[in-house]
């Protein structure tokens, strides 16, 4: 489908289409948007996965094999399930908003921003314990207990969770961007594009997530 | 259309499912031997199923715009 049509000589639109006559038609500017954002996270890819081998050739104790920190497992499980939730409702809302449907677009991808930002806290502040805080409720520790200066378990924790979060917090932002402007009935079934782009986004940084949780958490013997 | 709304919510449904069963199976695994191997190929098939499904990563050949 093309968004930019030529207008007849002589009409009060010619100058403004002379104006936009360098635009692409908006199919192809999307496929090329979709195309360099694929780049990116190939780029991406390679800081992410960078961070993965650090962890895998430091955490390796010889005769003792991997190791991990110890953590508490159930946090890292509820965070792991908040983010993969907050996937399902941005998909939930993509979908929604494919099909013309902005009230669920704007309920799922509101939803998607809240979790988003409760995974944050999770990490940064539970996880990181910003506040020096003990809570132990239901069995489940849930504020670690794990510094910057403990070793290489705790810099590259840091190091990987706090890339990770820089990802999360600008998605949470992009993700309250594209839900206002969609309030506003900026996007239609043809254009949005904005909606698309920070879904691949964020469902990129949840593939992060996805290899991060068992690097941090689950391989190796807790030390 | 409104079937072809209700079949990509359907979808949406099942992979979240998946994943939830796919992220206990990982923590079950954790607790029982904590396999390298198995964690990772169980990594790999969730983020497969995101790209897939999620991401639609099939629309870079496609043609058409949304």
């Amino acid at each position: 489908m093309s968004a930019y049509t030529k207008a007849q000589p002589g009409s009060h639109h010619e100058a403004h289409d002379e104006d936009r006559a360098h635009e692409l038609p908006y199919a192809t500017q999307v496929r090329a948007n979709r195309l360099g954002l694929w780049l990116f996270f190939i780029s991406e890819f390679f800081l992410f996965g960078a961070l993965l081998i650090t962890r895998f050739y430091l955490w390796n104790v010889p005769g003792v094999g991997q190791t991990r920190p110890e953590l508490s497992q159930e946090l890292g499980l509820i965070t792991t399930s908040i983010l993969l939730l907050s996937s399902f409702f941005v998909y939930r809302g993509e979908t929604a908003m494919t099909f013309g449907d902005r009230k669920t677009f704007t309920q799922s991808y509101l939803l998607a921003a809240l979790l988003g930002l409760l995974f944050f806290v999770g990490v940064v502040v539970m996880e990181w314990n910003l506040f020096g805080l003990t809570l132990n409720m239901f069995g489940i520790e849930w504020f670690g207990h794990l510094k910057p200066s403990d070793g290489v378990h705790g810099g590259v924790f840091y190091m990987m969770t706090g890339m990770h979060a820089l990802h999360v917090i600008s998605g949470v932002g992009l993700l309250l961007i594209a839900w206002n402007r969609g309030r506003k009935g900026m996007y239609s079934v043809e254009r949005h594009w904005g909606v698309e782009g920070i879904a691949l986004y964020w469902h990129y940084v949840d593939v992060v997530w996805i290899f991060f949780y068992p690097a941090l958490y689950l391989i190796g013997k807790a030390v | 259309m409104d079937e072809q709304k209700k079949a990509a919510f359907r979808q949406g449904n099942i992979v979240v499912l998946l994943l939830a069963v796919l992220t206990i199976a990982e923590f079950a695994i954790a607790i029982v031997n904590g396999s390298t191997v198995f964690l990772f190929i169980i990594a790999l098939i969730k983020a497969a199923v995101i790209v897939q499904v999620f991401m639609h990563v099939s629309r870079l050949w496609r043609e058409e715009s949304h």
